[in-house]
This record gives C-alpha cells, sequence and structure tokens, in this order.
C-alpha cells in the first residue's frame, strides 16, 4: 500500500541547501580578518591544546570539565549497559512490550524494568536536586537543559510505543534515551562529589 | 570509489585551505563565496533569524579562518565548516537564553509564519509551506531534523554537532518528524 507520491516530510531532502544571504558580508569579514591576523598554524594549534589541557586541570575547573566531557560524551554513545545488566551481563535491559494495545498518550508503562537499574535511577533522581546546587549556574542549567530534553523524549517515545508497541525500533530508542538519562543522572552524582545514595 | 568531480573539488579546496592557511586573503575568499550559501542556509534554519543567521555565518568563517591549521585537508570543508557554524548557533543561543535576550530562535511549539530566505513568486508553495512547518518545531526537534532532514547527516554526526547522543537524536528526529506531519496535516497513511 505504498503511496506512489513521495509525501512533504519525505521531501525534506529536497529542499536547497543554499540560501543566499540578504548582503555581501565578505569585506566585513575581510576587515575583521586583517584585523585579527594570520590562521593559527597546526604548532600553534598544538601549543594551544597542551596550555588547555593544564587549564583543564585547575582543581576549580575539574568539576565542570568532567561534567561537560561525560555530557559530551554522551554524543559518542558511551554505553552505561553495567547500571541496568546484572554483574554477568546476562539480563539485558528490558524493554518490555505491553501486552494490550489500549494504553495511550500518558501511558506509564516502565519499559525497563531491572529492579537494580530502577533503584540506581530512583536514588540518583531523589538527590538530583541537592547535587545540582553544588554546580556553577552554567552547568546547572545545562544539565537541566539536558535531562529536559531527555525526558521529553522519553514522553513522546512512550506515546508511540503506546500505538506501536511492537515497534523494535522505538524500543531500542526509549532504552537508548534511558541510558542518555542515566549517563546525565551518574556525571551529576560524580560532578557534585557524592558517593551516592546507594 | 570517489567521483573523479568531487574529487577533483577536494582537491581544489584544498589548496585553497593551504593558501588561506598562509594568509592569502583571496583563496579564503573563493572558500567563503563557495560556502557561504550552505552555511547561512544552516544558521537560518537553525536560528529563524535571518540577522541572527548572518552573524552567526560571519562568526563562523571568522573561526574557521583562525582554525585552519587544524582543518584536515582530506576531509570535506563544508561538512567541517557546518560544524563550526553549529556551533555558534548553539553558542549564541545559550548566551541569549542565560541573558534572557530575545531568542534566537522559537523556544516552542508557537506558530510562526517566516521561513528562510526571502521568498519569490519562483518558490512552490510548497517549499514555503514545508519550511514554515519546520520553522514552527522546537529548537532540538528542528536542529536534528535541518541537519539529517535537509543537510544529509547521519544520526551520529547530528548528535556530534549537536552535543548530543546518537539515540537522542534518533528520538528528535521522530518526534520532529511526527510534529512536521501534523503541522502538515499529512496523515500516516500518506507517508507509508
Amino acid at each position: 500500500m505504498n503511496d506512489p507520491t513521495p509525501s512533504k516530510v519525505d521531501r525534506l531532502s529536497e529542499l536547497p541547501r543554499d540560501v543566499r544571504p540578504p548582503h555581501d558580508g565578505w569585506q566585513a569579514l575581510e576587515a575583521r580578518l586583517r584585523a585579527g591576523g594570520m590562521p593559527e598554524s597546526e604548532s600553534s594549534v598544538q601549543r594551544r591544546g597542551t596550555t588547555e589541557s593544564a587549564w583543564r586541570r585547575r582543581p576549580r575547573m575539574m568539576q565542570v570539565a568532567i561534567l561537560a566531557a561525560v555530557l559530551a560524551s554522551a554524543a559518542v554513545g558511551i554505553s552505561i549497559d553495567r547500571w541496568i545488566l546484572s554483574p554477568a551481563r546476562q539480563t539485558p535491559p528490558v524493554a518490555r512490550v505491553p501486552s494490550s494495545t489500549g494504553a495511550g498518550a500518558g501511558m506509564t508503562v516502565a519499559y525497563v524494568t531491572d529492579p537494580r537499574y530502577l533503584h540506581e535511577r530512583e536514588a540518583l533522581l531523589r538527590s538530583l536536586d541537592a547535587k545540582l546546587a553544588t554546580l556553577p549556574p552554567p552547568t546547572r542549567q545545562k544539565v537541566l537543559q539536558s535531562l529536559a530534553t531527555i525526558h521529553q523524549s522519553m514522553q513522546e517515545i512512550q506515546q508511540a510505543l503506546g500505538r506501536e508497541p511492537g515497534n523494535a525500533l522505538l524500543q531500542e530508542l526509549l532504552i537508548d534515551t534511558y541510558q542518555d538519562e542515566m549517563q546525565v543522572l551518574s556525571t551529576v552524582q560524580q560532578a557534585s562529589g557524592g558517593g551516592g545514595e546507594t | 570509489m570517489v567521483p573523479a568531480a568531487k574529487s577533483d573539488s577536494i582537491e581544489w579546496e584544498a589548496g585553497l585551505v593551504q593558501r588561506a592557511r598562509g594568509g592569502d586573503m583571496r583563496a579564503f575568499e573563493r572558500l567563503y563565496r563557495e560556502h557561504i550559501g550552505s552555511v547561512y542556509g544552516l544558521c537560518l534554519r537553525l536560528t529563524r533569524d535571518p540577522a541572527a543567521a548572518e552573524d552567526c555565518g560571519q562568526e563562523a568563517f571568522f573561526n574557521a579562518w583562525k582554525a585552519l591549521g587544524r582543518f584536515e585537508t582530506r576531509s570535506s570543508f563544508g561538512k567541517w565548516l557546518h560544524r563550526i557554524a553549529v556551533n555558534v548557533v548553539l553558542s549564541r543561543r545559550r548566551k541569549a537564553s542565560a541573558q534572557r535576550e530575545v531568542p534566537l530562535s522559537v523556544d516552542a511549539d508557537e506558530e510562526v509564519a517566516e521561513a528562510p530566505g526571502e521568498w519569490t513568486l519562483d518558490t512552490p508553495v510548497e517549499v514555503r509551506e514545508i519550511e514554515a512547518a519546520i520553522g514552527t518545531l522546537p529548537d532540538g526537534a528542528r536542529d536534528t531534523l535541518v541537519l539529517c532532514g535537509i543537510y544529509g547527516y547521519s544520526h551520529g554526526e547530528a548528535g556530534q554537532m549537536l552535543g548530543v547522543a546518537e539515540g537522542t537524536c534518533k528520538a528528535q528526529l521522530h518526534r520532529a518528524r511526527a510534529l512536521l506531519r501534523a503541522r502538515l496535516g499529512v496523515s500516516a497513511q500518506e507517508t507509508r
């Protein structure tokens, strides 16, 4: 039952990538570049990298740097399976498929059912406010934004799963999103110097 | 196997980059003129504000000039520029949010009719509709949709640019497409 006519949503790639800016900004840019000097050479870039590394070792910035690095590490998808799986890694984080298809928007079916994971998550969420209070405001803001995005994604995916409970991709996405959340929560825990309640 | 034209283009750009690294402003101007449309288009779709997009585009090229020494000439200069441009947009967005200034982009599901560029009589109505609908998406969903849907980046590449996990990127894209379908009044049957 394929529609031979591609829908508007499927035609995004046909939109023009190039958009002509209203003004020619080269002259202004050239003036700025001339005032700013030559591009950095490869060697100076490397030297600066070394300096930055030393700067990052400063104790006061340590927590922020750790947090930023680990938040960024979410981008490369570092697995936190250990939080979810058993020590023997034989019990996968269960993306439980609901037996009925009646669940709709706002359903609260727990797709991730490993008790250790749930316990850990609950503890981290309980202590989150206190841990956040120890972080610098910009970092706190970043964490809250990350968590808000993650929670919104969880809600959307759960709603989609309510409509398509057997959709393996959605189940995988939900697990990924829970893992993202756990990574942020555990990072906050570490960055705030806390041992945690568990 | 890299097509000959593409390979030639990469070599041509690599030559320009090498000259620009040595301070050749004309070489950098060639790179600027070659890529400004794409960079501005990306910034405009991410910011939904022509003035902010121009600023971000200029900032991206300024940062690129300063960092030319880091560019690997065997990779795509366009992709590298896009990465820098996304960084600039996200950085400005964070600053605007922290300072509670007028936001650079739409923060919620508000209806915004504006779309990139200046529409002309030649612009198909359908394109206007799609661009306007994209403009109404929340930031995270729109960022992902623009990078993956329009500019053809993979989930992983877009995630790296946006500083989010690949899984989050997938979820955002799923969400964006669902919202876009709703905005455009496309039924699920029509899309599948």
